[in-house]
């Protein structure tokens, strides 16, 4: 019988329950710690498996550095740790540091852990039971460690009872695995489930561009290799890599945009806002792009000890961060602002396929089912922004790309170069018009399909954004200011900004606490829902960082007119007019795609058309 | 079980169900049954079933095409031409003696007018409203048009040789509006109303968020030389005031927001009607009575804000100037201006009056006006179209503009009349 209102001091044993119950939350969280930990052992390999969606068993091996006997027995300590030199918590470098995983896994589960040392010539064991280890025995093991968990959460019923089915908790464990396969390149990994293999991604070397590419594809999926532009930034000692879709690759949610810090997966706010920010003028609103950023700080700039399990991070100075990631973002989209998505001829094709499958041609070249995929469709005036898009299978395939160059026929197509006078242009001359909407050019290796009226309409809205980032934005003084009650935290983080705020035309200023009041609007926004307007922004500075709605508003107004402004689909075009078009959009950036996300012209390549005519 | 053969059909196919037909507790499918009689050769003659129906009319009326006309483009235009309550569609005809009265609403407006008739069977029903006014538009001038309801039936429509049945709703399903108690009544003369309501409806805003503002505010003002009725409606940008001499009876009357919607139907109304106008009201609704016609309305909800803050005094600097010069310049010059904005500049200095427009894209326009103007040199900006609907409202020929800074409320005046008066805020480019 306790006594209430006496202070006792907590047993070890429960502190560490209690421990367990932050950093490991559910299996997933297990095998973060698992991996991160033979991750900063330095391993190129390591092997995962889950029984019973981790419940039963969790194995991690790896090939790392390992651990002599003594270690081991520290290692299963509370607090105990290799990774942390000085004390201060200011230079953190690897993925872990407080000690606590280990310690905490022990206590809640059967744990086993099996090390040998690097240079050692022996391996030892040591067993933990619910909180209670048991001394260091010899064992035989490789180099390296292997770490198993059995009966996760035994000791602690609680949590056991808030575990979701086996599959999907071995899902999020892939997923746990997914990320941080991504920032590491050059290990291999293996995640199953004691009988098949359900994640394999083998090692693909440096941190180098390619490589990373190479297992981004192997994780997000081929087509994303295939649309992926490359990012690489520096500024002030920050280093932002990695890869972003293109805009007409869009999904419909933002669970495929990926941060990691210092190699570290984290999710973070101002990802989802500054991503938001670089793609807004290109994605309609319910469309996400796909992209993994690797951000390299000084370890001192980012505080990643915020969050138990480490998904948060806290950056010295944030506003250089979003800068960085939405310049970059944007530098790198309109350099590929004439690639659309490669998906989209892909797509093209293989709407023209059908026909021929019921009846394969004999001399369909091996591997000839592939041949809907967008093998060498983008455009190879910019292919040197799609290191990838040519290579579309992955190394355990080797052989067939190897076979495949091998029926590249010695011959180009150049003669058409030269009785088209446009051969010199990206998108060509045009040949026609086709039921009065698409124009039809052709190119020096292909033809191109454009849509006039969607093509038209970014080239208006392109100028009148232009117009209106020249100008200020026309402000409609109100003779009846707008108060609008908000949250104290939100009113502040608003009127913080007010000074951007008003470059976009709309004044406020802090009327009391909890409150703003708005003083002028852009004028062309109208008679407008200012309340709804303000409300937005203070929700997307708490979820993202970013106040994007007003600027969206102001994008959609120009949109309208841009839509209205523009040739419509079956206007008759004469063959000057559709070339100027075409010079107009190879001028101008962004003209890949609509306001929408949606492609403004489709290119077939010459040898993809000579395909579908089983002429290769 | 013995039924008239045609009036088992008659039941299968339409709509009603007689009660009695069931209540004999005959368990036959409706289906069924018109299945098998639809097969027998109908024994009844024309005669007999002219005279069965004759006796079954529950409403029947003619009445002349064009006084039905103008009735129904009265009442019809507060149907909404989507519903989601069908009757809602509808209009009520209700014949008594001599009389047929017709009435639509939207559940917040009801009209109701009185028209005569020559009522052969007095009854009530619904019929989709615009159907039927869309029919007796298309009717030759000066028809006669019978409307016939028989029991179990559709409405029938006839004039000449054209003849429509149309489905109806019974008259009991049909939502009332009751004006309640409406313990305010006075009397505006209808060129009165008029110009209350042409001065300031303008400035209505159509932003539903705020939806106070989405009305003409009628109160009664104090001035200094006494109480006014007056009118004043905004939307934030601009604000609209119109005074009219107290009517007897007003005194004391509550401030209430009129909806759009209503004051759009009461325009409409005044138009055609001379002489006085009954207007009646309670602090949530209003009834306006002209001749023959009653509008009963819901009021808007809500407090209008206190205005008169933003009424500025001590406007010092005076620009005098002809009003249709004015306008007609502001139009010229926005020819301009391609975006959404459509700001035009004002520069006045001794007596001359700039207007600029600049457009990135289409160029720029000025042109100089001469204008009554002696204070120091003044630039600012104004959405035109926002002047121009404020000019459009001045009916005599020099307007006043009382101006402070570049940021202030401009007043614009009436000379001739200085019972109206307009708010304009400036905009900052």
């Amino acid at each position: 019988m306790q006594q209430a209102g006496i202070i006792q001091k907590l047993s070890e044993r429960t502190i560490n329950r209690i421990a367990a119950g932050e950093v490991v939350e559910r299996p997933a969280s297990a095998v973060k710690e698992l991996v991160e930990n033979a991750l900063d052992a330095g391993a190129t390999r390591v092997d995962i498996v889950l029984r019973d969606g981790g419940r039963e068993l969790i194995s991690v091996s790896d090939d790392g550095c390992g651990m002599t006997a003594d270690e081991l027995v520290l290692a299963v300590e509370r607090h105990a740790t290799s990774k942390l030199a000085d004390e201060d918590l200011v230079n953190i470098a690897t993925l872990g540091f407080r000690g606590e995983a280990l310690a905490s896994i022990g206590s809640v589960a059967h744990l086993t852990v099996t090390s040998r040392a690097r240079g050692s010539d022996s391996a030892w064991v040591v067993q933990v039971d619910g909180g209670k280890g048991q001394a260091v025995q010899p064992a035989g093991h490789g180099n390296g460690t292997r770490i198993e968990v059995r009966d996760l959460f035994y000791a602690t019923p609680a949590r056991l009872k808030f575990m979701k089915t086996a599959r999907a908790e071995y899902g999020q464990a892939q997923d746990v695995i997914k990320r941080l396969a991504m920032a590491y390149p050059g290990a291999a990994f293996t995640l199953g489930d004691g009988k098949r293999t359900t994640f394999k991604a083998p090692a693909v070397g440096s941190l180098a561009g390619d490589a990373r590419l190479e297992r981004l594809g192997v994780i997000l999926g081929r087509e994303f290799r295939d649309n992926a532009v490359e990012i690489n930034a520096e500024r002030e000692g920050l280093k932002l890599t990695g890869f972003a879709g293109l805009p007409t690759y869009s999904r419909g949610t933002s669970s495929q945009q990926y941060l990691f810090v210092n190699g570290r997966p984290v999710k973070d706010r101002l990802l989802l806002g500054a991503v938001r920010g670089a793609y807004q003028d290109f994605l309609a609103r319910n469309r996400h792009p796909v992209l993994a950023l690797f951000l390299d700080v000084p370890p001192d700039f980012v505080d990643v000890n915020v969050h138990p399990a480490k998904a948060e991070v806290r950056f010295r100075d944030a506003g250089l961060v979003r800068g960085l990631i939405v310049s970059s973002l944007r530098h790198a989209l309109s350099a590929a602002g004439h690639r659309a998505s490669t998906t989209v001829a892909g797509a093209a094709l293989g709407a023209m396929r059908p026909e021929n499958l019921g009846n394969p041609l004999p001399w369909s070249p091996p591997g000839g089912e592939r041949t809907s995929l967008p093998k060498g469709l983008s455009d190879a005036s910019f292919a040197s922004q799609a290191p990838y898009a040519g290579q579309t299978y992955d190394n355990s395939q080797a052989h067939f790309t190897s076979s495949d160059s091998l029926m590249q026929p010695s011959a180009r197509p150049v003669e058409a170069e030269g009785d088209i006078g446009g051969a010199d242009y990206p998108l060509g001359t045009a040949r026609g018009q086709l039921h009065a909407t698409y124009i039809v050019s052709q190119i020096a290796d292909g033809l191109i399909i454009v849509d006039q009226h969607a093509a038209h309409e970014r080239l208006v809205y392109e100028r009148m954004k232009k117009a209106l980032a020249d100008k200020k934005v026309a402000r409609q003084v109100l003779l009846l200011p707008e108060v609008v009650e908000l949250e104290e935290t939100s009113a502040a983080r608003l009127i913080a900004r007010a000074g951007e705020l008003e470059a976009m035309g709309l004044v406020v200023e802090a009327f009391g606490d909890g409150a703003v009041v708005v003083r002028e609007v852009p004028a062309m926004l109208g008679d407008t829902d200012i309340k709804g307007l303000v409300r937005d922004m203070a929700d997307e500075l708490t979820d993202m960082d970013e106040a994007l709605s007003l600027k969206e508003r102001l994008g959609d107004v120009c949109g309208t007119m841009a839509c209205h402004g523009s040739v419509r689909a079956g206007r008759r075009l004469s063959v000057p007019e559709m070339n100027a078009l075409l010079r107009e959009m190879e001028a101008t950036p962004h003209s890949g795609q609509c306001n929408h996300g949606r492609p403004t012209y489709v290119e077939l390549k010459l040898t993809d058309i000579e395909k579908l005519f089983g002429r290769r | 079980m013995r039924v008239a053969h045609s009036t088992v059909l008659k039941q299968c196919s339409g709509q009603w169900i007689r009660p009695n037909f069931i209540d004999r507790g005959e368990v036959i499918p409706a289906q069924v049954l018109g299945a098998i009689l639809c097969t027998l050769k109908n024994p009844a003659q024309d005669s007999q079933r002219h005279k069965y129906e004759e006796e079954r009319q529950i409403m029947k009326f003619t009445i002349e095409r064009n006084s039905l006309l103008k009735t129904l483009n009265h009442v019809q235009s507060v149907v909404e031409r989507r519903n989601t309550i069908p009757i809602l569609s509808n209009v009520m005809l209700e014949a008594s003696d001599d009389m047929v009265a017709f009435t639509a609403t939207d559940l917040d407006i009801a009209v109701i007018e009185n028209t005569p008739a020559n009522v052969a069977v007095k009854g009530s029903i619904t019929v989709p409203a615009h159907t039927l006014h869309d029919i007796v538009r298309k009717l030759p001038d000066g028809a006669e048009v019978e409307l016939s309801l028989a029991e179990g039936e559709r409405l029938t429509v006839k004039a000449g040789r054209s003849r429509f049945q149309l489905a109806c709703l019974p008259k009991e399903d049909f939502p009332v509006m009751s004006a309640g108690d409406l313990p305010h009544r006075f009397k505006l003369m209808s060129e009165e109303l008029k110009r209350l309501i042409d001065k300031a409806r303008f400035a209505i805003s159509t932003e539903e968020t705020r939806y106070y503002l989405n009305g003409i505010y009628l109160h009664v003002a104090e001035g200094d030389s006494g109480s006014n009725l007056r009118a004043v409606a905004t939307d934030g940008h601009r604000l609209a005031q119109v005074e009219q001499e107290m009517p007897d009876g007003a005194m004391g009357m509550p401030g209430v927001i009129l909806p759009r919607k209503t004051v759009g139907e009461v325009r409409k109304l005044v138009d055609e009607f001379e002489g006085g106008v009954d207007i009646s009201l309670s602090d949530t609704k209003v009834r306006f009575t002209f001749d023959s016609t009653t509008v009963i309305s819901k009021l808007i909800d809500g407090t209008f804000p206190d205005y008169t803050r933003v009424i500025p005094i001590g406007n010092d600097k005076m620009l005098e100037m002809d009003c249709k010069v004015f306008a007609e310049a502001v139009d010229r010059v926005s020819t301009i201006s391609s975006d959404k904005t459509r700001s035009v500049k004002l520069s006045m200095d001794s007596d001359v009056l700039t207007l600029s427009v600049t457009s990135p894209d289409s160029g720029t326009a000025t042109e100089e006006v001469v204008a009554g103007y002696q204070a120091d040199a003044l630039e600012i900006g104004f959405n035109s179209r926002y002047l121009l609907d404020i000019l459009q409202q001045i009916e005599g020929d020099s307007v006043q503009v009382q101006l402070a800074d570049p940021q202030s409320p401009t007043i614009l005046q009436d000379q001739l009349d200085e019972a109206a008066l307009y708010v304009l805020m400036p905009m900052r480019v």
